[in-house]
């Protein structure tokens, strides 16, 4: 490797096979045989073009020295020098420094392939390519938002606007104010939900069972009336039903939804038709579980939350690792615990499974203490299994927390980021305006 | 600056055409910036005809380029930029490419600088390098933000407006900054002790052991504890008070945070004795003791004015408010995780017999005590599906509390480091402050000390010129003076007094840091000017007839006439004779450095410079250079001079304003000091202006640049090259730099008064401008050059200062 020829700076001449390049006032001079390694970049094309064809020469380069044999590039110079190690060392590493997005259009200029790139410099490239894709997409919303109407029909323009009122808060007062509304009947219909079941404030009913009181039903029907009201308003000012009616924000809000109108209409049928009056009630009271899920309706309203579930998301192999780690953990320390507390004869383990209980509490140092050890072998493991739990969980967390503490802190930056790209890309185009009306006025 | 030398000696600026020829001759364009060359085709920089660059394109005249860039040459299309290499390299691909990047390790303040200068708009930066740049700009505005809150907190504790502002100050010191003396560091010991003394005996009075019991048979507290009580209370209310009485601001201080924590510390108890005071007798007592023992409770706030010595504790309270983002979202994590595993669990363990999980609010506890892991046991999940759903709120109560709490941590972190960092800072600046006052300064800053040498150089030239003028007042020749450094030493010693004054002077200087010796050097320098000038004062004053000095006069005369003699081939108008006299100060600045009379001085001056300074050596060649330049010649001027001197028109000329030499004031001198004396030196001879470019490129060496006053250019000098870290230590140096020569003369000369000399100095310039003024009048065209000559200096001078 090392006894190819070095590209040689700020030489006078160059001889018989060599080329003078001048790249934005740095000189190089560069052996035509090794610029020959990658026939298909701009410098070897360069090398086999006649130096008397003009027109070749100066599509090539931007300026041309007959007397030095010199070829000017307006170019980076120090994007220039690293990439000039493709022809040496058949990779590239970008300097540091430089913008990884800048330095891969320096690339296509001289017509190297993206390929030679090296691995550690790849990864970085690729960071800053979804950052910017991110920062375009929040770039569309905005511009989708500040959207001129284009709509021509009062059907469409009436969409338009409901469709901002229900889910832009910042794009007016009225649409804040409904925001603000919903969120309030969010945590109103939560706090009912847990209040109801407080055996204090329920009544019997004919059949002397306890149900909840009527005017907590009386809210809770109010509420529900509501989401509906809005679940439906979002749904028919949507632009696109499908992908409105499978979003996962639009999911939970139906699930919100939709036990209450099982419910309504299973007691209907319950007490009109001929089914089991248990059944019913049994359904009844599964449904009414999948009330909690109103309270992930609260994500729609918190950037926290969202950030929260994107990281999830995104450390799913990390969760995946803590829970095999927690699981092994179990299985390992109820069995010892199991098989070491055998000899007591009023032990708390009765099996395996039931020790897996007191693994989970000891493992997450919760410890109830329902279930423990009475034997000093059995105590020692707990200590194990307690010190092995913090680690098990300690570990894996560490990148779940990595990733959104990341996340949170890019989510601000982004959002600076998106307003700025569109005041740039409004200047831009004030620009070209400027500039078409200067030409209009010349022509 | 090497590349650019050519063009200045050449003289006169180039034209117009030849600057439209050799920009439509190259293709390319050299840009010098800051010694790094780029390459560049000028249609790269037509693209954004609005930047500096841009504009360059457009500029066909000398001083439109020069407005742009700090130097240039046509012979290589070369523009010299005296700004940062390194933010330039990405400002050019701007250019080139349309995309603005920057470099990842510029800094944003200095590259947004950059931007400036440059004439590009931040907002084109892409916005793969926005982010970055706008959170760095971000950080230190609120950095610089904080700092300048500091400094006016600071500057806030001013006592100034009512009486015993200075007892105030005091008190205020002892009570408020424990590391301002010693008896303040007793004093926040002791109250640190009351505090943990009054916090122990609040919880001590509630074991049931100490406790006495009242007429009713309810318990109150420990007699003797009450006494305690009452001691601690009474130190913190006459803290309190004190503080509040010396407060610069009462209402700043009422508001502060700490100082609510320590009303809140002491009005418990106050309350509660008026409560328990003024319903002894009624009966409504239940009520009164219930609100009694709320204040009790409050009173355990005291252990917050822990936090007024704890800087820990205050980085704390700063973060928790800084964070309260982050905080809610933890909160709200957690309300979520509890509220759904707590009706989780409730649906799975409803059915379950006697069990605990009665409702939802009622496992709200549950939930919350396994979330946290902390597991107290008093309830937990008995059947399956609730122990499933409890396994689960463990693992999810360890990673919604873990995932939060490192943002406030980062937080906190960063508060302390940076408050660790303040603490460093302010200690510096104390330290930095006491050694101005102790004068130690000057090795500290280099630039200062630097400036104020150049300063002194300035005084000699003024002090120069001044002394040429008298010689022609006495029709001495310069040249003489100038030639013949025997007849100045003889001429030194002939005041015997005044060595001994300078001597003094010098011995009185301390003698510290190798600048601290040049700078006595140039004093010392200075002051043997002051006594040169003040001899031909005498003389044309006739005020103290020495006989020595009448002798040394004869002497002078003597030598002209010798010299007249040589020059008398010499056929120069006056005018230009006078104005070579002009340039003549500048060759005699120069003259002095070289000057084997001032050998030493000039010597020491050179190499102390260097040493404390390498990057001043540049500017030092230049002036090495220029004196060079104007040494050759020096014979030819003063001959010139000499012709001037027994000249008829020269007494003429010179004597009526003299006459009226005190009332000219420096105002007048100033305004018509710059501009017609350019003009003299357009009508030189080329050879003259050779010299006059070569010492006016040490902008503040050549006469034209200054103001004649000197004490005005004094503080605009200073003001230029040591901007934040003046003081009056240096105005005073200074002063006492300049002093002796007044001494001198009002000790020669009691009715001239202070400011004679400069006077004079000013009044002889202004009188050869009139006079300049009249016979140059056929060629004005060629004030322009002069005009440019001048411009870049004076670009050059506020670019180095800005």
């Amino acid at each position: 490797m090392w006894t190819t020829p070095k590209p040689n700076y700020r030489r006078g001449f160059c001889a018989e096979g060599e080329i003078a390049v001048n790249i934005g006032g740095v000189r190089v001079v560069l052996f035509g045989d090794v610029l020959n390694r990658y026939p298909e970049s701009r410098l070897a094309e360069l090398v086999k073009c006649p130096t008397q064809n003009h027109e070749v020469v100066s599509s090539l380069c931007d300026d041309f020295d007959p007397s030095r044999k010199e070829f000017y590039f307006d170019r980076d110079p120090d994007a220039f020098k690293c990439i000039i190690d493709v022809y040496y060392f058949d990779e590239i590493h970008i300097k540091n420094g430089i913008c990884p997005i800048c330095f891969i259009k320096e690339l296509e200029f001289w017509k190297i392939d993206k390929s030679v790139l090296d691995e550690c410099c790849k990864s970085y490239l690729s960071e800053k390519e979804e950052e910017l894709t991110e920062i375009s997409n929040k770039v569309k919303v905005i511009l989708e938002d500040m959207e001129v109407d284009q709509c021509f029909t009062r059907a469409q323009r009436c969409q338009r606007y409901l469709w901002r009122l229900m889910e832009k808060p910042g794009s007016s007062l009225a649409a804040r104010v409904i925001a603000i509304a919903s969120f309030l009947s969010i945590l109103v219909s939560a706090v009912v939900m847990c209040v109801g079941t407080i055996p204090e404030l329920q009544v019997t009913d004919s059949e002397g069972k306890l149900v909840e009181h009527p005017i907590l039903e009386g809210i809770e029907t109010v509420c529900m009336l509501w989401f509906t009201a809005e679940y439906l308003l979002r749904l028919a000012s949507s632009p696109n039903k499908l992908n409105f009616a499978f979003s996962f924000m639009n999911v939970i809000d139906f699930m919100a939804i939709i036990p209450f109108y099982v419910v309504l209409s299973l007691t209907h049928l319950g007490t009109s038709s001929m089914m089991e009056l248990g059944n019913v009630q049994q359904a009844v009271q599964a449904l009414r579980i999948m009330r909690i899920a109103r309270i992930f309706k609260l994500a729609r309203h918190s950037s926290g939350l969202q950030t929260l579930t994107h990281a999830l998301k995104r450390s799913l192999k990390e969760l995946g690792l803590l829970l095999m780690y927690m699981s092994v953990g179990i299985f390992v320390f109820s069995a010892l615990a199991y098989t070491m507390e055998q000899s007591h004869p009023e032990t708390l383990f009765k099996s395996i499974p039931q020790s897996f209980w007191w693994a989970i509490i000891t493992m997450t140092t919760v410890g109830y203490g329902d279930i423990y050890p009475k034997t000093t072998l059995g105590k020692c493991n707990a200590a194990v299994s307690f010190l092995c739990g913090v680690i098990a969980i300690a570990l894996p967390i560490h990148p779940i927390i990595n990733n959104f503490v990341v996340f949170y802190n890019k989510q601000k930056v982004l959002e600076t980021a998106a307003k700025h790209e569109v005041e740039l890309m409004e200047l831009k185009s004030g620009r070209e305006a400027r500039r078409e009306t200067r030409a209009n006025r010349e022509t | 600056m090497m590349k650019t030398g050519p063009r200045l000696t050449t003289a006169l600026p180039p034209d117009t055409i030849d600057i439209i020829q050799s920009k439509t001759h190259t293709r390319r364009v050299r840009l010098n910036v800051g010694g790094l060359i780029h390459e560049v085709l000028w249609r790269t920089l037509d693209r954004l005809p609005r930047t500096r660059l841009g504009k360059l394109r457009d500029c066909n005249t000398h001083e439109s380029i020069i407005e742009i860039c700090d130097d240039y040459s046509l012979d290589n299309m070369e523009f010299f930029f005296d700004r940062h290499p390194g933010a330039f390299t990405s400002i050019l691909n701007f250019y080139r490419t349309g995309k603005l990047h920057m470099m990842e390790e510029m800094c944003a303040l200095s590259f947004s600088q950059e931007l400036d200068f440059w004439g590009i708009d931040e907002i084109y930066l892409e916005s793969c390098c926005q982010a970055r740049y706008h959170q760095k700009k971000e950080q230190m505005n609120e950095e610089l933000k904080r700092e300048a809150e500091n400094s006016r907190d600071m500057e806030g504790e001013e006592f100034t407006t009512t009486c015993c502002s200075e007892k105030r100050k005091k008190l205020w010191d002892l009570l408020e900054k424990p590391s301002s003396s010693f008896a303040a560091k007793i004093l926040a010991i002791i109250s640190i002790l009351f505090i943990v003394l009054s916090t122990i005996a609040l919880s001590l009075n509630t074991l049931p052991e100490l406790q006495d019991t009242d007429e009713f048979g309810q318990s109150t507290d420990n007699p003797q504890l009450a006494h305690v009580e009452a001691v601690c209370i009474a130190w913190f209310t006459m803290e309190y008070l004190l503080r509040f009485l010396s407060s610069p601001s009462k209402w700043k201080f009422f508001k502060g945070p700490l100082n609510v924590i320590d009303l809140l510390a002491i009005l418990p108890y106050y309350v509660t004795i008026f409560l328990t005071e003024s319903n002894k007798s009624v009966l409504q007592f239940q009520n009164v003791r219930r609100v009694v023992q709320i204040f009790r409770i409050m009173r355990i706030l005291r252990i917050l004015k822990l936090a007024r010595h704890s800087t820990g504790l205050q980085s704390l309270g700063f973060t928790l408010r800084r964070s309260y983002n982050e905080l809610g979202l933890l909160i709200l994590f957690l309300a979520m995780g509890i509220m759904i595993f707590s009706s989780l669990v409730f649906f799975a363990e409803k059915d379950e017999e006697d069990t605990k999980f009665k409702s939802i609010p009622a496992s709200f506890w549950w939930a919350t005590i396994t979330m946290t892991t902390v597991g107290y046991g008093d309830i937990y999940p008995k059947t399956l599906l609730g122990k499933i759903v409890g396994g689960l709120c463990c693992i999810a109560g360890v990673l919604v509390i873990a995932l939060p709490i490192p943002i406030i941590v980062n937080n906190f972190s960063e508060f302390y480091k940076e408050q660790k960092r303040q603490e460093k800072a302010v200690k510096r600046r104390e330290a930095l402050e006491r050694a101005r006052r102790n004068g130690s300064i000057i090795s500290m800053n280099t630039k200062e000390a630097f400036g104020r040498s150049v300063e002194l150089m300035d005084i000699m030239v003024e002090k120069s010129d001044e002394k040429t003028e008298k010689l022609h007042d006495n029709h001495v020749s310069p040249s003489v003076q100038r030639g013949t450094p025997k007849l100045k030493g003889q001429m030194s010693p002939c005041s015997p007094i005044k060595t001994l004054e300078s001597s003094y002077q010098e011995q009185a200087k301390p003698s510290g840091s190798p600048q601290h010796l040049s700078v006595q050097k140039l004093e010392e320098m200075y002051n043997k000017m002051a006594k040169i000038q003040s001899q031909p004062d005498f003389d044309s004053k006739e005020k103290g007839p020495l006989p020595k000095a009448v002798g040394m006069r004869a002497e002078f005369e003597m030598a002209c006439i010798a010299t007249d003699g040589i020059s008398s081939t010499a056929e120069a108008v006056t005018h230009l004779r006078s104005i070579s006299s002009i340039d003549s100060f500048i060759s005699c600045t120069t003259d002095f450095a070289e000057s084997s009379r001032f050998t030493h001085s000039s010597n020491s001056n050179v190499t102390g410079k260097i040493s404390t300074n390498p990057s001043l050596e540049p500017t030092l060649e230049i002036e090495q250079e220029g004196s060079q330049g104007t040494r050759t010649p020096q014979t030819g001027q003063s001959k010139k001079t000499s012709l001037y001197s027994d000249s008829p028109r020269g007494p003429r000329f010179n004597k009526p304003h003299k006459s009226h030499s005190l009332k000219v004031n420096f105002r007048e001198g100033e305004d018509t000091g710059t501009g017609p004396l350019s003009d003299s030196s357009s009508v030189q001879s080329p050879e003259v202006s050779v010299y006059t470019t070569a010492s006016s490129r040490t902008p503040t060496k050549s006469p034209e640049n200054l103001p004649p006053s000197i004490f005005t250019f004094h503080d605009a000098s200073i003001n230029q090259f040591i901007d934040a870290d003046t003081d009056e230590e240096d105005h005073l140096r200074d002063g006492s730099g300049t002093n002796p020569s007044q001494r001198l003369l009002e000790k020669a000369s009691p009715k001239f008064g202070h400011h004679s000399s400069f006077q004079q100095g000013s009044n002889h310039k202004g009188g050869l401008q009139r006079k300049l003024g009249n016979s140059t009048l056929p060629l004005e065209g060629q004030e322009n050059h002069v005009a440019r000559e001048l411009q870049p200096l004076h670009g050059e001078k506020s670019h180095s200062n800005a």
